[in-house]
């Protein structure tokens, strides 16, 4: 069905806007494929579906709902011709590079009818270019062994490392001779203890400021596909920036916006707009006081229903989503076990619990058994009292690593040694599974066997703030005793009409998606003992505001599934394609986060500055982020790529062409997998990369 | 140390062959070639003579210093290998084996996530007050229903209900849409933030600022930022809570001076100073921590005094500013403003964006160091995304208007006099009657008032007003509940206050229960009466039925 389905979608468009590319991609896939041409022909009807052909999981793929061809992603009317291919079979030389790319960040280079503008939110209406994000058992959740450099690199990296602290040292040495004037606010003085020593301040004076460009670079307008950087110079080595007044817009692969729903144009943004009107932009107090709005309620309550929990409370920061309500949860005589990666509103929050606290190494289920085993029968410290309760933290999504959690593994210990889980869903909410709830979505995982999820609204849902969902009991619980409904402010109507617009266009809204669906046909290899349609079903229109409403193909639903596959793709396709290159890369293939291992500190700048300053024919600025100590270990300093559905596959390929340039400078392709691809090949593969369950299988 | 000396001699030793009986020659043979072998390649190492001469003069001159270098190499090796973090319970544990912990593991059976909870805090759920629309000085708290007179927001200054703020905010929202989506580090840093920061920071009048996500994390954060372990902090007994768990994040040395008493901040400070002199030691970090106007009570810091005792102490002022920013001073620049000290003087001050200014978020204002340090050490700047553009653009636009309408603070200030007009006559005594206002002592005919029912330790500028039962029950409970039939007589009348919530049990100094009031100057005279009189009648009322 998915291949007729393009099929016709293809002749429409064409006969729409006449493009001629129209019709190149998939021209250009057959005729690059050389010898497995008919293997790839077959992949149309693979990639447009989930991985296992019996488990029916994604509404499209339902035969209930003729009408969601004709009716579709209002662009699909267009072209789906927005990806830049080759015209005759071989790769591109630099000048129809050049010509391919010239001010393609801002014009779409097909007709369309959307709402959203190029920039902030790519068209890109091939229907081959998706894919769902969806748990398949041959893919392992953890690989055996993280990938290594060879050992010069290490060493180097070690000696990078020694020669920026002595080189630092020497500096300060002479620098409090020479330059006193400098060093006058990290010196005792006057009585007064420094407000932050030298010694406190040397990794930030004398290492990171070297780097210092690459980091806080100022923005303005909507962070979307792309980003408006505003240029600044140092005349100071760094310790100081000033604008030059110029701009430049760079391909965003860093916000995290995982489904594109940053955007000042569009469904969302016209519901916001009301409700700045109707309700002004502040909550003006706290929840308990009166600053509970309706909003609020109705939030909480689709949120309740998007994650699939029995209740939901709304906070407005992220961050104290975290360091505010675990403290509520947990007391003295109680213990957290914690994954070591995780984020530190985590730390910060247990920390203020009074709670005791053990890390187990990231992700290892076994580790985590033999801890949990540990910890039961030495009971508390001393005393060996036993603990009142126990609490696993694991993140869904681990935002500095991209690797899943083993949910499946850890609902089986949960099971085993009865402990509360909870999962932090900061990052995987929205960006994970075939309806976008994340890691439980992802694996098929009943919701209600989580005790606590917490996620964030910043990510994938372009708003701010956060959520913990649970049982009637538990949010209740937490409600009066959480700092932030007591004390915090409340979140702030925009944000909220944000986060009810884009997560109702996730689901869909009820009245169009209602057709009761077979449940026999639900056939998932889920441990999932309700079914998938029942979690995850649309929002209800009569929970959502009254005046609140959105276009057609957000409220239906189709939109947010296009977005949601889009982001599966785009995240699938680079992270094999940089595998293929020969870089080593972290985390699971179908993380939006996908880190990029570089090292050698001296490379961090270097890459970020030769991303930013590009050399390649097109010459299009990409921004990207750039992480080391102390938000990664030591070594391995990496360069992290947030994805996002606003991306298009041709934004992909300019990626992977942008960092196999400047991993060949940099000499950053230390992968001893497989032989490594050239760039046009992995281009050209794309959708054959996706569909494969095992990299090395490709050829 | 004696075997380097040995080895030394060993050629020598092994030459009386004859004496050993022939069969153990072998032996002897293979070990004589191993020291010697071993000689050569300890001769081999470069340095090693000086080596050897130096344990040689060690051993021969003092014996016990060579064990004692021994024992010490040893120690010295010993923290090396041994792990870093002494995690709790590790080490020590009792030996079991797998049976046994299986069957622990069996039989143990953690309590419910979440306790019961107890009848204060279901009513507390319960008696939680929905708006349905705008919220506001006048909000609605059913759909449709009449607006009722809101006094329980913070919005001192009414600009959440400003069309003109609106407005910025809608223009935001088609630049910028709403989420930053992604911490200031990370591409974070909107232009419209940077542009609030040096607004508040040119309206304050101190060198820079820092934004932050949300006012409760700004003020937690702040501190553990800068005071460290051994860093030494004075504290005033009755800050919010978010201070207390800054205090609690900073690890510090806490000492605490009774809340509002200056002689009793400069006893402790003086203590504090005779403490360190006895002790010695390197020069740590001294703060004293504050708020401008308390968020429990609403009374006043005294400001030039705490100036005058910090410059004599060498301390740092870390003054919380979230009430008191954009409530008094002739232009709602708080503390620093009303008493006409430099905001300089302040080291670090921290404010609301949520509060006052009728946006979300928080803000620090200080030196360049101050906010730089923040900006890399500060988790909930550092960890969090950052704010959305829409609610700098308002701050900022708010600040403007605080700047330009300084009408907006007198009318606040007149209306917080006509509400505390309305209830002086339940107070024990008028002594609290603001001394600022133009008939200041002129109507206070009452003087220790035998009826008294509440007290009112609020500052009389304050457009936080917090009202304690004088003769209050003898539980806690019945006090709570007592207020919230005020609370709930008031919005049966049309006059939304509420009952200061409080986390009993995680507070670290429990604050008594009272009833919150805020007053802002959108309330035109009339309503303000009509508000006190409501809450004084209903006062009254609950009041007489009690006895």
């Amino acid at each position: 069905m998915p291949r007729t389905r393009s099929s016709k979608a293809s002749s429409s468009a064409s006969s729409v806007t006449g493009v001629p590319a129209a019709s190149a991609p998939r021209n250009n896939l057959a005729s690059q494929a050389g010898g497995s041409a008919t293997a790839r022909s077959t992949l149309l009807g693979v990639i447009t579906r989930p991985r296992h052909s019996d488990a029916a999981i994604s509404y499209d793929s339902s035969p209930h709902h003729p009408v969601d061809d004709e009716v579709s992603d209002q662009s699909t009317i267009s072209s789906y011709a927005s990806s830049i291919g080759t015209v005759n079979g071989s790769p591109p030389s630099d000048d129809e590079l050049e010509r391919m790319y010239k001010g393609y960040l801002e014009k779409p280079n097909v007709l369309t009818q959307s709402s959203y503008k190029h920039s902030e939110f790519g068209h890109c209406n091939n229907p081959n270019y998706r894919y769902t994000s969806q748990y398949n058992p041959a893919e392992p959740v953890t690989p055996e062994a993280e990938p290594l450099p060879p050992y010069y690199v290490l060493l180097t990296t070690y000696m990078s490392y020694t020669l920026l602290i002595l080189l630092g040292h020497i500096r300060d040495f002479f620098g409090k001779k020479l330059y006193p004037s400098y060093y006058e606010h990290l010196m005792p003085r006057d009585g007064y203890a420094a407000l932050n020593s030298d010694f406190d301040s040397f990794y930030i004076r004398r290492l990171k400021v070297r780097l210092d460009d690459c980091f806080s670079r100022p923005v303005t307008g909507v962070p979307g596909r792309t980003i408006m950087l505003l240029d600044r110079y140092t005349n100071d080595c760094r310790e100081s920036f000033h604008l030059s007044g110029t701009q430049t817009r760079a391909l965003n692969v860093s916000s995290y916006n995982y489904l594109g729903f940053a955007s000042s144009t569009g469904g969302c943004a016209d519901a916001v707009e009301e409700t700045l009107k109707r309700y002004g932009p502040a909550g003006a107090a706290t929840r308990h006081d009166a600053g509970t709005l309706d909003l609020h309620n109705q939030a909480e309550k689709l949120t309740a229903r998007f994650v699939g929990s029995e209740a939901a409370m709304i906070v407005s920061m992220g961050f104290a989503t975290n360091s505010t309500n675990i403290p509520a949860l947990v007391e003295k005589g109680c213990l957290v076990i914690s994954d070591e990666f995780n984020h530190a509103s985590i730390r910060f929050g247990v920390r203020l619990s009074g709670a005791s606290v053990r890390t187990f190494k990231h992700n290892d289920v076994h580790a985590l058994e033999d801890l949990l085993r540990d910890c039961i029968a030495q009971g508390q410290p001393r005393t060996h009292r036993p603990w009142k309760k126990i609490v696993v933290i694991v993140e869904g999504l681990f935002s500095m690593e991209g690797t899943m959690v083993n949910l499946p593994a850890v609902i089986e210990l949960k099971r085993r040694y009865k402990f509360y889980l909870y999962v932090d869903e900061a990052h995987s909410i929205g960006a994970l599974g075939p309806n976008g709830r994340g890691v439980c979505d992802y694996f098929g995982v009943d919701p209600r066997e989580i005790d606590i999820l917490m996620g964030t609204f910043t990510k994938s849902f372009g708003a701010a703030g956060g959520y913990i969902c649970g049982t009637k009991d538990l949010i209740d619980g937490l409600k009066v005793r959480s700092h932030a409904f007591c004390y915090a402010e409340a979140m702030s109507p925009p944000v909220l009409t944000q986060i009810i617009a884009s997560m109702a266009a996730i689901m869909g809204i009820a009245p169009p998606l209602a057709t009761p669906v077979d449940l026999d046909e639900d056939v998932s290899d889920s441990v999932s003992i309700w079914s998938r349609h029942q979690s995850f079903g649309p929002a209800p229109r009569q929970e959502l505001p009254v005046w609140f409403s959105l276009p057609p193909n957000m409220a239906n639903g189709t939109e947010g599934r296009e977005r949601l596959r889009r982001l599966a793709f785009n995240s699938r396709y680079l992270s094999s394609g940089l595998r293929k290159l020969g870089f080593i890369v972290y985390g699971h293939r179908d993380s939006p986060i996908i880190p990029l291992l570089l090292y050698n500190p001296g490379k961090m700048g270097m890459f970020s500055r030769m991303m930013l300053n590009r050399l390649g024919p097109d010459k299009t600025p990409i921004a990207v982020v750039i992480v080391a100590y102390p938000a990664t270990p030591l070594i391995t300093s990496r360069v992290r790529f947030c994805l996002s559905a606003s991306h298009t596959k041709t934004d992909i390929d300019l990626l992977l062409r942008a960092c196999d340039e400047v991993g060949d400078i940099l000499n950053l392709k230390f992968s001893s997998e497989g032989p490594h691809w050239p760039v046009d090949k992995v281009i050209a593969s794309a959708e054959e990369l996706v569909a494969t369950t095992d990299l090395d299988l490709v050829q | 140390m004696a075997t380097p000396s040995t080895m030394v001699s060993a050629p020598a030793g092994a030459s009386p062959a004859d004496d050993i009986s022939p069969a153990l020659l072998p032996v002897v043979a293979l070990l004589s070639s191993t020291l010697t072998y071993l000689t050569n390649w300890f001769n081999s190492i470069p340095g090693s003579p000086i080596l050897l001469r130096y344990i040689r003069s060690s051993y021969q001159n003092d014996p016990w210093r060579s064990l004692l270098e021994v024992l010490l190499v040893a120690f010295a090796l010993r923290t090396l290998l041994a792990r870093r973090t002494r995690g709790e319970g590790e080490g020590k544990g009792l030996r079991l084996s797998e049976k046994e912990i299986d069957e622990l593991v069996d039989d143990w059976q953690p309590v419910p996530l979440v306790g019961p909870m107890s009848d204060l805090e279901k009513r507390t759920l319960e008696s939680v007050p929905v708006i349905y629309g705008q919220n506001g000085a006048h909000a609605r708290v059913a759909p449709g229903g009449k607006p009722v007179l809101n006094l329980a927001v913070y919005d001192w200054l009414g600009f959440v209900e400003n069309d003109e703020i609106k407005n910025v905010a809608i223009d935001t929202l088609h630049e910028y849409g709403v989420g930053s989506c992604g911490p200031m580090g990370f591409y974070g840093t909107i232009d419209v933030h940077t542009t609030f920061e040096q607004d508040v920071a040119e309206f304050l009048n101190v060198e820079s600022a820092i934004i932050y996500a949300q006012g409760f994390s700004a003020v937690s954060s702040a501190i553990p930022a800068f005071a460290k372990r051994g860093d030494i902090i004075v504290a005033d007994r009755g800050v919010n809570f978010a201070i207390h768990k800054g205090l609690q994040l900073a690890r510090c040395t806490v000492r605490w001076y009774a809340h509002g008493d200056m002689k009793d901040l400069e006893r402790v400070l003086a203590s504090v100073d005779r403490e360190i002199r006895r002790k010695g030691g390197r020069l740590t970090r001294r703060f004293i921590v504050t708020e401008g106007i308390f968020e429990n009570d609403g009374m006043m810091s005294d400001l030039p005094k705490i100036c005058e005792l910090k410059k004599k102490y060498k301390y740092r002022l870390v003054l919380d500013e979230s009430m008191s920013f954009g409530m008094v001073g002739a232009h709602g620049r708080g503390l620093t403003e009303h008493y006409g000290v430099p905001a300089e003087e302040v080291e670090i001050l921290i404010g609301s964006m949520a509060n006052a200014l009728g946006a979300g978020g928080g803000f620090c204002a200080g030196s360049q160091h101050v906010t730089a340090h923040q900006r890399i050490n500060s988790g909930a700047s550092v960890f969090s995304a950052a704010i959305p553009a829409m609610h700098a653009t308002v701050s900022s636009a708010a600040v403007k208007m605080m700047q330009s309408q300084p009408y907006l603070l007198t009318n606040l200030r007149a209306n917080v006099l006509t509400f505390r007009q309305q209830l002086v006559k339940l107070e024990p005594s008028p002594n609290l009657i603001a001394p600022s206002s133009p008939n200041g002592g002129a109507e206070t005919p009452f003087t220790n008032n035998k009826d008294a029912l509440i007290s009112i330790p609020s500052h009389p500028d304050s457009g936080l007003i917090h009202i304690f039962l004088v003769n209050p029950p003898d539980t806690l409970e019945e006090e709570e509940n007592v207020l919230q039939e005020i609370v709930d007589e008031c919005l049966a009348n049309g006059v939304i206050i509420t009952r200061a919530r409080r986390l009993r049990g995680q507070e670290s100094v429990e604050p008594e229960p009272s009833l919150k009031v805020c007053v802002s100057a959108m309330f035109s005279r009339k309503e303000t009466e009509k508000a006190g009189k409501t809450l004084r009648d209903a006062i009254v009322k609950v009041c007489s039925k009690r006895r």
